[in-house]
């Protein structure tokens, strides 16, 4: 049927139609007229014999309308109408629904960012991870190593493209401190593998990344706006990357990312381009250096099956060709034996910033958390609406006593709520914007900045809208099905709604206001586990003492210092340190605690055997002496190092607690031996003899069962890593420090690249997730009580007016004011126990999902639940005080009088 | 809300339509002269009110069953002019024949009953 121009066009029917019925009367009267009728006369007649013209045009209009659609445009006005009335009303709901749905956005949103989206490349759905499987491990593993990865980029015939990268920090600044930007190692194929176009110049080709090249750069859109304020000038310009230039051969466009979700590069280099970062020390001919990333573009006739199957008919080949010669035998057999996996890689992947993986958790009880605030918010306005529909009683009676129908009224009061909902999303979407950029701040750390592009796709608005459509059903459908079920002669009959043969019970109201406890108390008792977790963990005691240290890490890369002389040019250093004025303390290691880095070796102890299924596996660190005393790890027994450890004397060791209890149970573990199984490039597999014990310290988090830690002085490593750490303890704070050492180091040498941050930073840094989610829930806890208080206090409000005439004829028949007092407070209280009963019950069970995010603290944590239960009958009591206090104040005259 | 437009004086739902269709298949003709025509016809025995012949004529309109043009009319009016289309035909057909069949049972019903 052609309805759009019908649409159009129905102005012109009407038109018409009232000309016709025009020209009607007049042919009729004159009809009359010349039969001898006196004009006047005539026009009566005519209009007796026709009927009423209004009624009918209108029903000749009717015939063209569209009920539903006029009905609900009705229907919207008249909610308006009604919204418009109440404006402090209205205000609030959109407020509550506002804060409600725009925070559910905003954390779906990130969810979306996060896990759903997929890149904005070319047929994302193509994509695939590659992965090395190995018949004696359960999980697959992604990194590659660089002959590997030539081995697959060369021998490949089941992909249509296969492209290799590593994420790594450039250093942009001439030596000194630092100046990182987000750096890329990516494979000749990569850019034309995604289908990513140049925005300007041109993209790595495969002659790019050939051995012995001589590196060109590609820039991402952010940076090339950053620092060459998006002028294509920079093209053919040369990119100082940690000392060696590169000319700049072209830029992606805006949106493209890379491939790892929450990170964006900043400078592209082609995988050949390591060799001239890294000089000798580089990865390119390691077989034992595990670094790349591996993604391939599925040829769109193959599966994924069919894909693996034709990598693994040349696994064999490819692996064989690259066994590491230094592992031994054993370890090389299985090296042969590995297989191809892949994995779909449309939607990205959790690479270097690891935001993925952290945080699907939280953020799936944040949603849960938005979701139970949205419910609380929900209630509110449902009991207002119960209240404002209460005062409509009479009205309602009128029209269904008219003929309207209940299904027409309660579409009428469910189109209100709709349009309450709506545009509460509309301004909710107006919060998510600044809720986005508040979580991606919580969300990134200090040292890991973490960039998501939060724009609102389909799916965001989609939730939003259908979170809205929800919501509005929800809290209209009862007060709709509630206001409507009236007995017809009762309403009609009441004189007036505060003389009702019974005082209004407002049972459903009521109802409402106890499920908001209930729902109140799941959400403080997940806040309460979150806090608590969180105190938890920044009460740990790490081991170490982390106020007023700062830490200074040095690289040595473009230095110009031979392997040899590392050692002498960081014992120099560290002399201009401790020498420095405002300095406790100085010490150097190869790492700090939490940095992210971990060194671990088998070990071999003389008359220890590991317990079946577990490794003699120990975590390791160089330091020289003073590491100690500078971190405040008390040493318990024996020395620490001193300078007389060299690396002609007896090679020696310090261990902390959990070691000593594992390797030496029940003996003092002070002079003892063992031996790394295994020597490598760093150390050599001879016997070292344990000098002192000290107390057990974190490695990488708070979180983590004490590792068992052994600490070897630098004098005695057979090769000193090009980077090291200075921890140096001030005795004011770290930032006026800055400066000083920053100077200090850079006098010693001007090449060396630096990087400052505060010890006590890197510790919180590590607690991201628990810092967000105890934020969060707080907030949000708090938001749920607040909401509650109002809820609550609107209904016992709205009964004692409703009851004012009541309480004046108790009052009139003598009954004392702190009697009426203690029936609404009594009545609030009760309300509020049976939200509580079923919501710690509900709460109970709820926190158990939570359980594994919690530390040291039991998903039944009793104070928790006493608290968030004393909570709610504080914030009950207080909302049930006000309405309490105006019953008192009822003047019984007034009352009765007003009859 | 069909059933409220059909108007009180409608003798049951339809009769007007058809009368109308039956009209204009012997000659196309504009409001008025229609209303006159079935009056004259139904020697004043059906009570019409005029009016409720519009809203009649919008859904036979609607449903495409008449056309509608404007013309002259006798009295030199601008008027619309109703016409009926081939769908309006066999609808009338269709409707006589149905009302033929109503009719028949009910003066069976009302005819004396036979012995």
């Amino acid at each position: 049927m052609n309805w759009l121009p019908r649409f159009f066009s129905r102005r012109r029917i009407y038109g018409e139609l009232s000309d016709e019925i025009r020209v009607h009367l007049e042919e009729k009267v004159e009809e009359l007229v010349a039969g001898g009728m006196l004009r006047e006369e005539a026009e009566h007649a005519a209009r007796r014999e026709f009927g009423n013209v209004l009624r009918t045009e209108e029903r000749g209009r009717e015939v063209w309308r569209w009920t539903a659609i006029e009905n609900f445009w009705l229907d919207v006005r008249y909610a308006l109408r009604t919204l418009r009335r109440t404006p402090a009303v209205t205000t609030v709901a959109l407020l509550s629904l506002a804060l409600g749905i725009g925070a559910n956005t905003a954390i779906f949103s990130l969810t979306d960012t996060l896990l759903l989206r997929m890149l904005p490349v070319r047929d994302p759905g193509e994509l695939v991870e590659i992965l090395r499987h190995s018949p004696r491990m359960a999980d697959d593993n992604p990194v590659f190593t660089n002959p590997m990865w030539e081995q697959v980029r060369d021998r490949q015939n089941a992909f249509s493209g296969v492209f290799a990268w590593f994420p790594d920090k450039f250093d942009l600044a001439n030596g000194g401190q630092a100046e990182y930007v987000r750096g890329l190692y990516a494979s000749g194929g990569y850019f034309t593998s995604l289908g990513v176009e140049p925005l300007v110049g041109r993209v790595f080709t495969a002659a790019d990344d050939q051995r012995g090249c001589s590196g060109v750069a590609v820039l991402g859109y952010g940076f090339w706006q950053q620092h060459y304020g998006g002028q294509t000038s920079a093209l053919g310009s040369l990119l100082r990357v940690n000392g060696h230039s590169f000319p700049v051969i072209g830029v992606t466009p805006p949106g493209f990312f890379g491939t790892d979700v929450g990170d964006r590069f900043d400078v592209a280099l082609p995988i050949c381009a390591e060799a001239i970062i890294h000089g000798k020390d580089s990865y390119l001919d390691g077989r034992s250096t595990w670094w790349l990333r591996v993604m391939a573009r599925r040829k769109p006739e193959m599966s994924d099956q069919q894909a693996t199957a034709r990598m693994n008919a040349i696994a064999p080949g490819i692996f064989a060709s690259v066994v590491p010669p230094n592992w031994p035998a054993r370890q090389q057999q299985i090296f042969r034996k590995y297989t191809f996996a892949v994995r779909p890689a449309g939607t990205g992947l959790n690479g270097f910033t690891n935001v993925r993986s952290q945080y699907t958790r939280p953020l799936e009880i944040l949603l849960a958390i938005a979701g139970l605030v949205l419910l609380v918010a929900c209630a509110n306005l449902a009991s207002l609406l119960l209240a404002r529909a209460a005062a409509h009683r009479k009205e309602f009676a009128v029209r269904l006593s008219l003929g309207a129908s209940r299904g027409r009224l309660v579409r009428q009061m469910l189109t209100g709520s709709l349009l309450l909902a709506l545009g509460g999303a509309a301004a909710g979407i107006v919060v998510a914007q600044w809720g986005d950029s508040l979580l991606v701040r919580l969300v990134s750390t200090a040292q890991t900045r973490i960039f998501l592009e939060l724009s609102p796709d389909w799916r965001v608005v989609g939730f939003t809208i259908a979170v809205a459509m929800l919501t509005g059903v929800l809290f209209g459908i009862l007060p709709a099905l509630r206001a409507t079920r009236i007995s017809l002669s009762a309403a009609m009959k009441e004189g007036r709604e505060q003389t009702g043969g019974e005082p209004s019970r407002f049972r459903a109201g009521k109802l409402v206001a106890a499920t908001q406890v209930g729902l109140s108390v799941v959400l403080l008792a997940g806040t309460g586990l979150f806090v608590g977790t969180f105190r938890n963990l920044v009460n740990v005691d790490p081991g170490f003492d982390p106020h007023n240290v700062l830490l200074a890490r040095v690289y040595l890369h473009n230095a110009n210092v031979a392997e040899g002389a590392r050692a002498e040019v960081y014992g120099r250093m560290l002399a201009r340190l401790q020498a420095m004025p405002g300095v406790v303390s100085a010490s150097e290691c190869w790492f700090t605690p939490f940095s992210g880095m971990e060194w671990n070796e088998d070990i071999t102890v003389e008359g220890y055997k590991a317990p079946q299924g577990e490794e003699p596996l120990v975590w390791f660190n160089w330091i020289t002496p003073g590491y100690f005393s500078t971190m405040r790890t008390p040493l318990l027994a024996g020395r620490e190092f001193t300078p007389a450890d060299t690396a002609g004397s007896t090679r020696v060791t310090i261990v902390n607690q959990t070691m000593a209890r594992r390797f030496f149970p029940h003996s003092n573990p002070v002079g003892k031996y063992f031996r790394i199984s295994e020597g490598g490039d760093l150390t050599s597999s001879a016997p070292m003899e344990i000098v002192g014990v000290v107390k057990d310290s974190k490695y990488e988090s708070l979180r983590e069962p004490t590792l068992p830690f052994a600490y070897v002085p630098v004098s005695q490593m057979k090769m000193v890593p090009e980077s090291g750490s200075f921890e140096i303890r001030g005795a004011v704070p770290p930032a006026s420090l800055l400066g000083p050492v920053r100077a200090a180091l850079g006098n010693v040498n001007g090449a060396a690249a630096l990087e400052f941050v505060p010890l006590t930073e890197q510790v919180d840094d590590s607690l991201g997730q628990e810092r967000m989610l105890s934020l969060l829930s707080t907030f949000f806890g708090g938001l749920a009580l607040l909401l509650t208080a109002i809820g609550v206090y609107g209904v016992m409000a709205y009964l004692v007016t409703q009851r004012t005439h009541d309480i004046g004829v108790r009052m009139a028949l003598g009954a004392p004011r702190a009697a009426i007092g203690k029936m609404v407070v009594a009545e609030t209280l009760s309300l509020v126990s049976l939200g509580l009963v079923a919501g710690l019950a509900c709460a109970l069970a709820a926190t158990r999902l939570v359980a594994h995010t919690l530390f040291e603290l039991t998903p039944y944590d009793p104070l928790t639940l006493a608290l968030a239960a004393g909570a709610l009958i504080a914030v009950g009591a207080l909302a049930g005080y006000v309405p309490a206090r105006r019953a008192m104040r009822v003047d019984p005259i007034m009352a009765l009088r007003n009859e | 809300m069909t059933k409220r437009t059909e108007g009180p004086r409608d003798l049951f739902p339809g009769a007007l339509e058809m009368m109308v269709l039956r009209t204009l298949k012997w000659q196309p003709l504009h409001g008025y002269a229609l209303a006159q025509h079935i009056k004259r016809q139904s020697n004043d025995l059906l009570k019409v009110e005029e009016g409720s012949l519009y809203p009649a004529l919008q859904r036979l309109l609607k449903e495409g069953l008449v056309t509608a043009e404007w013309g002259t009319s006798a009295t030199n009016r601008r008027v619309r002019i109703y016409r009926l289309t081939g769908k309006g035909a066999k609808h009338l057909e269709r409707e006589v024949s149905k009302f033929e069949r109503m009719l028949e049972g009910i003066t069976r019903v009302l005819a004396p009953a036979k012995s």
